[in-house]
């Protein structure tokens, strides 16, 4: 590999070689300089390359003419540098119910190194900084490069069979599923790490693997310890909702006791709490044994709902009352009242 | 064996057949920075065992005049390996080159051409190769060393 690398001249040094004479000349006869890919890279040079230094001297001949003298070459070959950097792309935590399951967090791990190098992955649950503990379970290759997880497309991961292949400066986006605890609470939040360890080794910058490298040579530790991680996090978005039951009293006198004939009218509130929303809220309510119903007493934030089981939003069950708040944002309350005469 | 020579010496340049009174050899080191158990650092330079991206690269060119006679219109050239970045050198008396050794110059007073017609200032980075001119002669016996330096891309 690095041979023909070798032989492959620098296009320039043919071309000078032939148009001009003397210094030159001189200098095409040193490069012994490779040629063959000048891109900046980030990752720097690709391991295996070969860089090879050579001079000349010149100098004038006591019989005339000139000298060219050309030193030896001196060979480097550049040796695998391993790195690897993790990065959440989230852009926040993400939002999960208590008890769900599968939920993604989404990684991009990048091979900062300028080999060819596979990566291991661990995702860490069990780490400190959160409210609880997500379960892992599983670590999810996005092996259709569409950026979104794909159930039964994206390829599960699996330690030592499939890890991920990376070309210098390649990455890959890798989604972390977990389940969260049914005993997480509103606001909460969990936190899954993902790390990435170059499978040829990792450990203190610097660290050598003799003949491991791409290319042949050695392939070195680099500032990331070949080893790196980020964190993702999941926030639950519980909303809750409470009721709050008031009952005023209006007596056939006009004052308030209860006494047979008095009105009651009872006032339910209900407030959604937390974050997020709660979808299909109700509200139930019994009449009162000793009570009957008021006719035509419903109402819904001041609107009045018929007695019937029609297209309004409640009814007068025959035992009690239903209303169906729909879904209420957290934050939001609703408040529906009726009426029943003390018998 | 012999046959196989006066081939070899047949195709060579004349100039490589002329006695060379000159020589000339090429090493490379690596700086390294050690930090000792009193938290000093140190620079050494090392052989390169291993060199990676980043790396700091010492060159050094010793040269010799081993003929009978001075050497007069001296000069060393070295081309920057392409993987390497140039990063300057100690060894004065040198001149630069930014066009694959087509100009040479001081290098502030070489420039870089943009595509849009304007040029901007060439820096270290930018040189491709070095050249030291000697106004002296080196007598014969006399040599000395050059030095300079460069970054593994």
């Amino acid at each position: 590999m690095s041979d023909m690398r070798l032989i492959a001249p620098c296009g320039f040094a043919k071309r000078s070689h032939r148009l001009r004479f003397g210094w030159l000349t001189a200098s095409a006869l040193a490069a012994g300089t490779l040629c063959a890919t000048s891109q900046a890279r980030a990752a720097g040079t690709p391991a295996g390359t070969i860089i090879n230094n050579s001079a000349t001297a010149t100098y004038d001949l006591p019989s005339g003419g000139q000298d060219i003298v050309t030193s030896n070459i001196v060979s480097l070959t550049v040796d695998e540098l391993l790195d690897v950097s993790v990065a959440s792309t989230d852009g926040g935590d993400v939002s999960v119910a208590p008890g769900a399951t599968g939920q993604v967090l989404t990684f991009r791990v990048t091979n900062a190194g300028n080999g060819s190098e596979a990566f291991a992955l661990t995702a860490l649950d069990n780490v400190g900084g959160d409210d609880f503990d997500p379960s892992a379970s599983a670590i999810v290759i996005d092996s259709s490069g569409n950026g979104v997880y794909d159930p039964g497309i994206d390829i599960v991961y699996v330690p030592g069979a499939n890890d991920p292949v990376l070309a210098p400066d390649g990455s890959v986006l890798i989604f972390v599923l977990s389940d969260i605890p049914a005993g997480a609470t509103n606001a909460q939040r969990g936190r899954v790490d993902l790390v990435a360890v170059a499978a040829t080794g990792s450990g203190a910058p610097g660290t050598s693997f003799a003949g491991q490298g791409q290319g042949g040579g050695d392939a070195v530790v680099g500032a990331t310890g070949a080893d790196a991680e980020d964190d993702g996090f999941y926030a639950v978005a519980a909303a809750s909702v409470s009721f709050v039951k008031s009952a005023t009293v209006v007596d056939p006198f006009g004052g308030a006791t209860r006494v047979p004939g008095s009105i009651i009218t009872y006032q339910l509130v209900a407030t959604v709490s937390g974050s997020g929303s709660l979808v299909n809220v109700r509200i139930a309510d019994a009449i009162p044994a000793g009570s009957t119903f008021q006719s035509g007493s419903i109402t819904l934030e001041a609107g009045t709902l018929s007695d019937a089981a029609d297209a309004d939003a409640g009814e007068f069950t025959g035992t009690g009352i239903a209303v169906r708040l729909g879904n209420v944002a957290a934050g939001g309350t609703r408040t529906v009242t009726f009426q029943v005469a003390i018998d | 064996m012999k046959l196989l020579l006066i081939l070899l010496a047949f195709f060579l340049p004349s100039a490589a057949l002329a006695q060379d009174q000159v020589a000339l050899t090429s090493e490379v080191f690596v700086e390294r920075t050690t930090t000792d158990a009193n938290g000093a650092s140190r620079v050494s330079l090392e052989p390169p065992g291993v060199v990676t991206p980043g790396d700091r690269l010492v060159f050094v060119l010793t040269y010799r005049n081993n003929g009978a006679s001075p050497a007069a219109d001296f000069a060393v050239t070295n081309p920057i390996p392409e993987s390497v970045v140039f990063a300057g050198t100690e060894s004065a008396g040198a001149v630069y080159s930014v066009d694959g050794g087509r100009t040479w110059g001081a290098l502030a007073a070489l420039t870089i051409p943009a595509a849009d017609g304007t040029s901007r200032a060439a820096t270290l980075a930018d040189v491709t190769h070095v050249r030291w001119r000697f106004a002296q002669a080196i007598p014969p016996g006399n040599g000395g060393q050059l030095r300079f330096r460069g970054t593994v891309k």
